[in-house]
């Protein structure tokens, strides 16, 4: 777990364009194509789910954490929800779901969701929630949804080392804050200009 | 993220958030449902550093820096962000140029005699628009005249000139710097060609280049297309003068068949508002068990009949799916623009016939009458029919209408404004060097759902005419202050002591309405006019824009066109530009280096307020006219 390669999560990067959501779905459809995925029955759904935030111009992705011990797997009654080994992934064996929902009551990050999936029985609906993009990393690739993220919102790597990554930004603001070292500008002003319009416009529904 | 629970929030008016709160009951789906449902939006797409111009992409800059900088192209965030724009204000000149054009064919047709249900109104106008545009009208007979006028005017849209013939109307300074600048448009049709051609990829690679060429496009639209709509609506309908009409869902009325107008051209509407009078048509509607028609209109088809011939608004943009569900409107008429797709799902809940009527406007799930100038009575009679069969279908346990209109007065053209000054502009200069009236300010613009609805409109103006500033409205503006009280004689009192006794010994609002989108031509035109009568540039005047709650092409088109002019202007909902600093910096701050105006964004009105009072109370100062000291005018005046 140590050293366990991770999806990060970077909210403040988010702009809500939704791509890794798109990816998602057709990394996880039959053909991995993405004109050809619209047309399969079942049609392919996304594991991540980007949400708005509290003001127009913010949003958060939200996946599965691959949590160890992971509370579905605790729950579950089947042992559908198990954790892989080479990457530590928690999985959903569909041909043994029984769609009972105790993963999803108990998943702290409402990760789970319920759809018909091709890999399976696909008349039937069952858990259907991030795989880590388990083949695509035994193929050596990022997970899609990373791949997509072009803002770095979503970040693969070496846990702790993105853990590191986060700590030295916040060290800049820390620090900025502590002693007279100018604050490094954070995000760039393109960007703190688009949400300053979003929290302005949210603030004005309280004059009424 | 879901509609909010209080729905309240959504619109500041009480008949709006009455059908809200049907919407919800009968699960009927509404534009605030589908903003929910669309959050969170692209952030590369509202910062316009998204580019699907050619098939090498679809790409995107990384704003945050780090991932991708540029297209494949090799075009960077400024590139993208201002071809984007550029774009944007193409497609909203074309949309009210060719409006203009459509307004222009038929004058061309009436001219020859080859129409129905139309006629020249205003043939003083007429004679005056002919010199304007040096045309001899002699002893020729007015149909003469008028051929050639729309000859000249025709001309227009071509490329065979060097200047659209409107631009005389600007003083000569003004005309010098775009002569200047390379922005003094050519031909309407034109600079919008030229804008989809500089930004096809590999041709106009400097994002200031193309700003500037936006900046032409949008001229060809307010001094040319919009204004040539304008004029010649005023020549065919009638030059609008001062009338009292009523606001709000309440003018739909239980006892009669109710036809809404709605979209944006009055040639369709302003035959069937001579159809509904019909005998015929009006027995039909007896026979059927009402007592009569009702007319009502929405956005600015309802704008164009309300300035003429005081017709009731049912509302402005917002509205269009909420009068649908008082389950009272027998039939909604629409022609173009700003017509959502959604208006025929919502009928389908309620018995209320769509009927589209421009070839270039079709919608699935509506009754089509092709519109034809040469048949345009017959096509009035024919849709005013359709409303009333509609009627009988009509479910009474179903009707719901909000209570109660708000009266306001419109039809304030600038003809009519000098009127009422006693035929000179020189009550109202008074008036501003004195300090009575501080400056004047044109809110205008559309509905959007980001806002809520009128509460951008109605707070803003109600802040400047507390401020003696006069406020010119049109379009959606116009609706949501006449909803709010603020256009009736006796809103006067609304005002600061200057503005209410200027309008109270002239028995006008403090809040003008002087159209339709189009119309925002009369205020270009009476900003010019003012800066001639002054001797000055229309961007020493006291004078500034305001769009509050704009969504559309269109209105990027408008405010470009106000700014190009020399007038501040204010948005309150955020252009598509934030991605990149360099055009942000060129259109906020060094435009008035340039034009000498910009653009300001601020979602909340009451700080727009704050920051067109300092700009006006500048103005003032730099005139040599009595001003305020820009701190004092904040804290002692605005709540």
């Amino acid at each position: 777990m140590a050293n366990m390669q991770t999806v990060f999560i970077n909210p403040e990067r988010c702009i809500g364009c939704r791509q890794c959501e798109f990816a998602c779905a057709v990394a996880h459809s039959q053909s991995k194509n993405a004109a050809l995925a619209l047309a399969e029955d079942p049609v392919p759904k996304s594991r991540i789910h980007v949400s708005p935030g509290w003001a127009y111009n913010m949003s958060v992705p939200s996946r599965c954490r691959h949590c160890d011990p992971a509370p579905c797997e605790q729950v579950c009654p089947t042992g559908a929800m198990a954790h892989e080994e080479t990457h530590g992934l928690v999985l959903v064996d569909v041909h043994k779901c029984i769609a009972c929902a105790m993963c999803a009551m108990v998943c702290p990050f409402d990760a789970v969701t319920f759809h018909a999936q091709a890999n399976g029985m696909p008349s039937r609906v069952v858990a259907t929630k991030c795989d880590g993009c388990v083949e695509r990393l035994d193929d050596g690739e990022e997970p899609a949804c990373v791949e997509a993220c072009k803002v770095d919102a979503l970040l693969f790597g070496d846990l702790n080392t993105l853990v590191a990554a986060g700590r030295l930004q916040a060290s800049a603001a820390v620090l900025a804050a502590t002693t007279s070292q100018t604050p490094v500008e954070h995000p760039p002003a393109t960007i703190s200009g688009w949400r300053a319009w979003g929290e302005s416009a949210a603030h004005i529904s309280e004059e009424i | 993220m879901d509609t909010p629970d209080n729905l309240s929030k959504l619109s500041i008016s009480n008949d709006a958030r009455e059908m809200l709160v049907r919407a919800r009951e009968e699960g009927i789906e509404t534009v605030w449902d589908r903003l929910a449902a669309q959050q969170p939006q692209c952030g590369y797409c509202s910062m316009g550093v998204s580019c699907r111009n050619c098939a090498m992409g679809p790409c995107r800059v990384d704003p945050f820096g780090e991932g991708p900088q540029k297209g494949v192209c090799g075009a960077d965030a400024d590139i993208i962000v201002a071809r984007n724009l550029g774009r944007t204000v193409a497609a909203g000149a074309s949309a009210h140029s060719d409006h203009g054009r459509d307004i222009l064919e038929v004058f061309e047709s009436l001219a020859a005699g080859e129409t129905s249900g139309y006629e020249i109104r205003d043939e003083a106008k007429l004679l005056a628009l002919a010199k304007e545009w040096g045309i001899e009208a002699g002893d020729r007979s007015v149909p003469e005249v008028a051929r050639d006028l729309a000859d000249a005017m025709l001309e227009d849209f071509g490329s065979r000139k060097d200047k659209i013939g409107f631009l005389d109307r600007l003083p000569e300074q003004r005309r010098k710097l775009f002569d200047e600048l390379g922005i003094t448009p050519r031909g309407i049709d034109r600079e919008n060609v030229e804008m989809l051609h500089r930004t096809h990829m590999g041709v106009d690679n400097d994002y200031a280049n193309i700003s500037l060429h936006a900046l032409r496009t949008s001229l060809s639209d307010g001094w040319g297309g919009s204004m040539i709509a304008t004029e010649l609506s005023d020549v065919m309908f009638g030059t609008p003068k001062p009338i009292m009409s009523r606001v709000n869902l309440g003018a739909l009325r239980v006892e009669c068949v109710n036809i809404a107008l709605h979209g944006h051209n009055p040639l369709l509407s302003d035959v069937i508002m001579q159809a509904a009078e019909d005998p015929e048509l009006v027995a039909l509607a007896r026979e059927k068990g009402a007592e009569g028609i009702n007319l009502v209109g929405l956005c600015c088809t309802g704008n164009e009949l309300q300035m003429r011939k005081g017709l009731p608004m049912a509302g402005n943009h917002l509205m269009q799916e909420l009068v649908l569900l008082t389950g009272a409107l027998d039939a909604m008429v629409v022609d173009y623009q700003c017509i959502m797709p959604s208006v025929t799902d919502v009928a389908k809940c309620f018995h209320t016939e769509i009927i589209s009527t421009a070839d270039k406007a079709r919608f699935a799930g509506a009754t089509h009458v092709s519109f034809d100038p040469r048949r345009g009575f017959e096509i009035g009679k024919q849709i005013v029919a359709l409303g009333i069969e509609a009627y009988v279908n009509r479910n009474p346990d179903r009707v719901r209408i909000p209570q109660g209109t708000m009266q306001m007065m419109a039809g304030f053209s600038v003809e009519a404004i000098l009127e009422a000054l006693g035929g000179t502009p020189e009550p109202l200069v008074e008036a501003i060097k004195a300090g009575k009236i501080r400056g004047a300010v044109g809110v205008v613009g559309c509905n959007n759902p980001k806002i809520p609805q009128d509460h951008g409109h109605v707070t803003l103006t109600k802040r400047l005419i507390e401020n003696d500033i006069l406020v010119l409205v049109t379009g959606c503006a116009a609706v949501a202050n006449g909803k709010a009280g603020q256009m009736l004689p006796e809103a006067a009192d609304m005002a600061g002591p200057g503005l209410s006794e200027v309008c109270k010994a002239l028995g006008i609002p403090p809040v003008l309405h002087m159209g339709s989108c189009v119309d925002n031509t009369r205020i270009l035109t009476l900003a010019a006019a003012l800066a001639n009568y002054l001797g000055v540039d229309v961007a020493q005047l006291p004078l500034a824009g305001a769009a509050p709650e704009w969504y559309s092409e269109k209105a990027v088109s408008i405010g470009a066109y106000v700014v190009a002019s020399g007038i501040f202007t204010v948005l309150g909902v955020q252009p598509p530009i934030f991605g990149s600093q360099n055009v942000v910096k060129l259109l906020a701050a060094d435009l008035e280096e340039v034009v000498g105006a910009k653009f300001a964004v601020e979602a909340d009105p009451e700080e727009a307020a704050k920051l067109i009072i300092r700009h006006i109370e500048n103005k003032r100062e730099a005139l040599g006219l009595p001003f305020v000291a820009a701190d004092e005018a904040l804290t002692d005046k605005v709540a």
